[in-house]
Protein backbone atom coordinates (compact mmCIF):
# COMPACT_ATOMS: atom_id res chain seq x y z
CA UNK A 1 0.00 0.00 0.00
CA UNK A 2 1.25 3.47 -0.89
CA UNK A 3 1.74 6.36 1.43
CA UNK A 4 -1.25 8.25 2.68
CA UNK A 5 -1.95 11.66 1.27
CA UNK A 6 -4.17 13.46 3.65
CA UNK A 7 -5.02 17.13 3.43
CA UNK A 8 -6.06 17.62 7.00
CA UNK A 9 -4.32 16.30 10.06
CA UNK A 10 -7.04 15.42 12.56
CA UNK A 11 -6.57 16.69 16.06
CA UNK A 12 -5.71 14.13 18.66
CA UNK A 13 -8.45 14.16 21.20
CA UNK A 14 -7.83 15.97 24.45
CA UNK A 15 -9.00 13.00 26.49
CA UNK A 16 -6.31 10.86 24.94
CA UNK A 17 -3.51 13.12 26.01
CA UNK A 18 -4.59 13.33 29.61
CA UNK A 19 -5.74 9.74 30.07
CA UNK A 20 -2.99 7.87 28.30
CA UNK A 21 -0.23 10.28 29.21
CA UNK A 22 3.37 9.21 29.00
CA UNK A 23 2.69 5.51 28.69
CA UNK A 24 1.83 5.80 25.00
CA UNK A 25 3.61 8.98 24.08
CA UNK A 26 6.54 7.11 22.61
CA UNK A 27 4.39 4.75 20.57
CA UNK A 28 3.44 5.30 16.98
CA UNK A 29 -0.15 6.55 16.98
CA UNK A 30 -3.02 4.59 15.49
CA UNK A 31 -5.38 6.00 12.92
CA UNK A 32 -8.94 5.27 11.83
CA UNK A 33 -9.57 5.45 8.10
CA UNK A 34 -13.05 5.79 6.61
CA UNK A 35 -13.34 4.48 3.04
CA UNK A 36 -15.59 5.77 0.29
CA UNK A 37 -18.60 3.83 -0.88
CA UNK A 38 -21.36 4.81 -3.29
CA UNK A 39 -24.16 4.22 -0.77
CA UNK A 40 -23.63 6.37 2.30
CA UNK A 41 -25.14 9.82 1.82
CA UNK A 42 -22.83 12.81 2.10
CA UNK A 43 -25.24 14.37 4.58
CA UNK A 44 -25.25 11.22 6.70
CA UNK A 45 -21.46 10.90 6.74
CA UNK A 46 -21.13 14.56 7.78
CA UNK A 47 -23.72 14.00 10.49
CA UNK A 48 -21.85 10.93 11.82
CA UNK A 49 -18.52 12.80 12.00
CA UNK A 50 -20.19 15.70 13.83
CA UNK A 51 -22.21 13.56 16.19
CA UNK A 52 -19.72 10.84 17.09
CA UNK A 53 -16.44 12.76 17.08
CA UNK A 54 -17.94 16.10 18.08
CA UNK A 55 -16.25 17.79 15.10
CA UNK A 56 -17.50 21.16 13.87
CA UNK A 57 -19.71 21.11 10.79
CA UNK A 58 -16.84 22.59 8.76
CA UNK A 59 -14.35 19.94 9.82
CA UNK A 60 -16.90 17.15 9.39
CA UNK A 61 -17.61 18.36 5.84
CA UNK A 62 -13.91 18.53 4.95
CA UNK A 63 -13.39 14.94 6.13
CA UNK A 64 -16.55 13.79 4.32
CA UNK A 65 -15.38 15.42 1.06
CA UNK A 66 -11.98 13.82 1.47
CA UNK A 67 -13.63 10.39 1.77
CA UNK A 68 -15.81 11.15 -1.24
CA UNK A 69 -13.15 12.64 -3.51
CA UNK A 70 -9.95 10.88 -2.45
CA UNK A 71 -11.52 7.57 -1.53
CA UNK A 72 -10.55 7.69 2.11
CA UNK A 73 -9.80 9.94 5.03
CA UNK A 74 -8.11 9.62 8.38
CA UNK A 75 -10.89 10.60 10.77
CA UNK A 76 -9.20 10.06 14.12
CA UNK A 77 -5.76 9.51 15.61
CA UNK A 78 -4.84 8.16 19.03
CA UNK A 79 -4.09 5.04 21.02
CA UNK A 80 -4.81 1.59 19.66
CA UNK A 81 -7.75 1.19 22.06
CA UNK A 82 -9.27 4.46 20.90
CA UNK A 83 -8.79 3.53 17.24
CA UNK A 84 -10.51 0.18 17.84
CA UNK A 85 -13.42 1.84 19.59
CA UNK A 86 -13.82 4.45 16.86
CA UNK A 87 -13.69 1.80 14.13
CA UNK A 88 -16.46 -0.26 15.73
CA UNK A 89 -18.47 2.93 16.22
CA UNK A 90 -18.12 3.76 12.51
CA UNK A 91 -19.32 0.24 11.66
CA UNK A 92 -22.30 0.67 13.95
CA UNK A 93 -23.24 3.73 11.85
CA UNK A 94 -22.72 1.71 8.66
CA UNK A 95 -19.56 3.53 7.55
CA UNK A 96 -16.73 1.39 6.24
CA UNK A 97 -13.72 1.98 8.51
CA UNK A 98 -10.41 0.27 9.33
CA UNK A 99 -7.67 0.99 11.84
CA UNK A 100 -3.89 0.75 11.51
CA UNK A 101 -0.71 2.36 12.78
CA UNK A 102 -0.12 5.82 11.38
CA UNK A 103 3.07 4.70 9.64
CA UNK A 104 1.58 1.59 8.00
CA UNK B 1 -46.89 9.66 -1.35
CA UNK B 2 -44.88 10.36 1.76
CA UNK B 3 -43.95 13.85 2.81
CA UNK B 4 -40.23 14.28 3.47
CA UNK B 5 -38.99 14.76 7.01
CA UNK B 6 -38.64 18.38 8.00
CA UNK B 7 -37.80 20.33 11.09
CA UNK B 8 -40.86 21.61 12.92
CA UNK B 9 -41.43 23.17 16.33
CA UNK B 10 -42.62 19.83 17.67
CA UNK B 11 -39.60 17.95 16.33
CA UNK B 12 -38.54 16.26 13.12
CA UNK B 13 -41.80 15.43 11.40
CA UNK B 14 -42.63 13.18 8.47
CA UNK B 15 -45.75 11.73 6.94
CA UNK B 16 -46.16 8.40 5.18
CA UNK B 17 -48.74 6.27 3.43
CA UNK B 18 -49.72 3.12 5.35
CA UNK B 19 -48.07 0.96 2.66
CA UNK B 20 -44.84 2.93 3.00
CA UNK B 21 -44.46 2.40 6.75
CA UNK B 22 -45.33 -1.28 6.26
CA UNK B 23 -42.61 -1.54 3.63
CA UNK B 24 -40.00 0.17 5.83
CA UNK B 25 -40.86 -1.98 8.84
CA UNK B 26 -40.59 -5.10 6.71
CA UNK B 27 -37.19 -3.98 5.42
CA UNK B 28 -35.99 -3.40 9.00
CA UNK B 29 -37.21 -6.90 9.93
CA UNK B 30 -35.42 -8.40 6.90
CA UNK B 31 -32.11 -6.85 7.94
CA UNK B 32 -32.63 -8.02 11.54
CA UNK B 33 -33.03 -11.53 10.17
CA UNK B 34 -29.78 -11.23 8.23
CA UNK B 35 -27.96 -10.10 11.37
CA UNK B 36 -29.29 -12.57 13.88
CA UNK B 37 -27.05 -15.56 14.15
CA UNK B 38 -28.36 -18.89 15.23
CA UNK B 39 -27.59 -19.74 18.79
CA UNK B 40 -25.20 -22.64 19.03
CA UNK B 41 -25.65 -25.45 21.52
CA UNK B 42 -22.03 -25.51 22.59
CA UNK B 43 -21.75 -21.76 23.04
CA UNK B 44 -19.81 -20.49 26.03
CA UNK B 45 -22.44 -18.56 28.02
CA UNK B 46 -19.87 -16.37 29.77
CA UNK B 47 -18.25 -15.37 26.49
CA UNK B 48 -21.71 -14.59 25.08
CA UNK B 49 -22.49 -12.44 28.09
CA UNK B 50 -19.47 -10.22 27.59
CA UNK B 51 -20.06 -9.99 23.84
CA UNK B 52 -17.35 -12.35 22.64
CA UNK B 53 -17.82 -14.90 19.93
CA UNK B 54 -14.69 -17.00 19.75
CA UNK B 55 -16.06 -19.10 16.89
CA UNK B 56 -17.07 -16.16 14.70
CA UNK B 57 -15.97 -16.38 11.08
CA UNK B 58 -16.21 -13.83 8.29
CA UNK B 59 -19.81 -13.90 7.01
CA UNK B 60 -20.45 -15.46 3.60
CA UNK B 61 -23.22 -13.12 2.50
CA UNK B 62 -21.68 -10.01 0.93
CA UNK B 63 -24.47 -7.83 2.36
CA UNK B 64 -23.67 -9.05 5.87
CA UNK B 65 -19.98 -8.38 5.23
CA UNK B 66 -20.90 -4.82 4.30
CA UNK B 67 -22.84 -4.46 7.58
CA UNK B 68 -20.03 -6.09 9.58
CA UNK B 69 -16.87 -5.30 7.61
CA UNK B 70 -13.30 -6.29 8.39
CA UNK B 71 -11.76 -3.69 10.70
CA UNK B 72 -8.20 -4.44 9.60
CA UNK B 73 -7.06 -4.37 5.98
CA UNK B 74 -4.67 -6.81 4.35
CA UNK B 75 -4.49 -8.93 7.50
CA UNK B 76 -7.08 -11.71 7.56
CA UNK B 77 -5.92 -13.12 10.90
CA UNK B 78 -5.96 -9.71 12.56
CA UNK B 79 -9.39 -8.96 11.09
CA UNK B 80 -10.76 -12.30 12.28
CA UNK B 81 -9.39 -11.88 15.77
CA UNK B 82 -10.97 -8.44 16.02
CA UNK B 83 -14.26 -9.82 14.65
CA UNK B 84 -14.35 -12.43 17.43
CA UNK B 85 -13.98 -9.69 20.03
CA UNK B 86 -16.45 -7.19 18.62
CA UNK B 87 -18.84 -8.63 16.07
CA UNK B 88 -21.44 -9.97 18.45
CA UNK B 89 -22.06 -6.66 20.16
CA UNK B 90 -22.04 -4.84 16.82
CA UNK B 91 -24.74 -7.20 15.55
CA UNK B 92 -26.76 -6.62 18.70
CA UNK B 93 -26.40 -2.86 18.44
CA UNK B 94 -27.61 -2.87 14.84
CA UNK B 95 -30.51 -5.18 15.62
CA UNK B 96 -31.61 -2.91 18.44
CA UNK B 97 -31.51 0.19 16.19
CA UNK B 98 -33.51 -1.65 13.52
CA UNK B 99 -36.13 -2.79 16.05
CA UNK B 100 -36.24 0.70 17.56
CA UNK B 101 -36.74 2.21 14.12
CA UNK B 102 -39.63 -0.16 13.42
CA UNK B 103 -41.32 1.02 16.63
CA UNK B 104 -40.88 4.66 15.57
CA UNK B 105 -42.79 3.95 12.38
CA UNK B 106 -45.92 2.44 13.88
CA UNK B 107 -48.04 5.33 12.62
CA UNK B 108 -48.12 7.24 9.38
CA UNK B 109 -47.57 10.55 11.19
CA UNK B 110 -44.08 10.52 12.69
CA UNK B 111 -42.53 13.12 15.00
CA UNK B 112 -39.00 12.44 16.26
CA UNK B 113 -36.53 13.98 18.66
CA UNK B 114 -32.87 14.04 17.51
CA UNK B 115 -32.01 10.76 19.29
CA UNK B 116 -34.93 8.95 17.71
CA UNK B 117 -34.01 10.47 14.35
CA UNK B 118 -30.53 9.04 14.74
CA UNK B 119 -31.92 5.56 15.43
CA UNK B 120 -34.05 5.80 12.31
CA UNK B 121 -31.13 7.15 10.24
CA UNK B 122 -28.89 4.22 11.27
CA UNK B 123 -31.61 1.70 10.41
CA UNK B 124 -32.40 3.31 7.04
CA UNK B 125 -28.69 3.33 6.27
CA UNK B 126 -28.29 -0.38 7.01
CA UNK B 127 -31.31 -1.16 4.83
CA UNK B 128 -29.72 0.85 2.00
CA UNK B 129 -26.41 -0.99 2.41
CA UNK B 130 -28.17 -4.33 2.03
CA UNK B 131 -30.30 -3.22 -0.94
CA UNK B 132 -27.21 -1.71 -2.60
CA UNK B 133 -25.40 -5.01 -2.23
CA UNK B 134 -28.30 -6.90 -3.80
CA UNK B 135 -28.43 -4.31 -6.61
CA UNK B 136 -24.65 -4.52 -7.03
CA UNK B 137 -24.17 -0.79 -6.59
CA UNK B 138 -20.39 -0.57 -6.61
CA UNK B 139 -19.68 2.86 -8.08
CA UNK B 140 -21.23 6.31 -8.04
CA UNK B 141 -22.23 5.66 -11.68
CA UNK B 142 -24.18 2.52 -10.67
CA UNK B 143 -26.01 4.58 -8.06
CA UNK B 144 -26.76 7.36 -10.57
CA UNK B 145 -28.09 4.87 -13.12
CA UNK B 146 -30.52 3.35 -10.62
CA UNK B 147 -31.56 6.79 -9.46
CA UNK B 148 -33.50 7.23 -12.70
CA UNK B 149 -35.98 4.54 -11.66
CA UNK B 150 -38.39 6.70 -9.70
CA UNK B 151 -41.80 5.57 -10.84
CA UNK B 152 -43.66 2.31 -10.25
CA UNK B 153 -44.26 2.22 -14.01
CA UNK B 154 -40.51 1.95 -14.52
CA UNK B 155 -40.36 -1.15 -12.35
CA UNK B 156 -40.64 -4.08 -14.73
CA UNK B 157 -38.68 -6.74 -12.92
CA UNK B 158 -37.31 -7.60 -9.49
CA UNK B 159 -34.19 -5.51 -9.99
CA UNK B 160 -36.04 -2.36 -10.97
CA UNK B 161 -38.53 -2.89 -8.14
CA UNK B 162 -35.61 -3.17 -5.69
CA UNK B 163 -34.10 -0.04 -7.23
CA UNK B 164 -37.39 1.77 -6.69
CA UNK B 165 -37.39 0.69 -3.04
CA UNK B 166 -33.74 1.74 -2.70
CA UNK B 167 -34.52 5.18 -4.13
CA UNK B 168 -37.48 5.58 -1.78
CA UNK B 169 -35.41 4.68 1.30
CA UNK B 170 -32.65 7.04 0.09
CA UNK B 171 -35.18 9.85 -0.30
CA UNK B 172 -36.55 9.26 3.22
CA UNK B 173 -33.04 9.20 4.71
CA UNK B 174 -31.89 12.30 2.84
CA UNK B 175 -34.89 14.28 4.12
CA UNK B 176 -34.23 13.01 7.62
CA UNK B 177 -30.55 14.03 7.43
CA UNK B 178 -31.36 17.52 6.18
CA UNK B 179 -33.85 17.97 9.03
CA UNK B 180 -31.33 16.61 11.55
CA UNK B 181 -28.44 18.74 10.30
CA UNK B 182 -30.53 21.90 10.49
CA UNK B 183 -31.76 21.04 13.98
CA UNK B 184 -28.29 20.47 15.41
CA UNK B 185 -27.11 24.04 15.25
CA UNK B 186 -23.38 24.88 15.34
CA UNK B 187 -21.18 23.41 18.00
CA UNK B 188 -18.14 25.20 19.28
Amino acid sequence: MGTMSVGVVPETRQVEETEEGLATSLDVPWVVIVWNDPVNLMSYVTYVFQTYFGYSEAKARILMLEVHEQGRSVVSTGSREQAERDTVAMHSYGLWATFQTADA
Amino acid sequence: MARAFRKTRRGIAGEFEPGEVRLLRRLFADVVQLLETEKREDEDPLAAMVGLDLEAVKPEDSAVIRLLPDAVRNDDDGALEFRRLTERSLREEKVSALRGAALLLENTQVVLNPDQAQVLARALNDVRLVLADRLEIKTDEDAARLHEIADLEDAEDLESYLALVYNFVTWVQEGLMQALLTSSEPRK
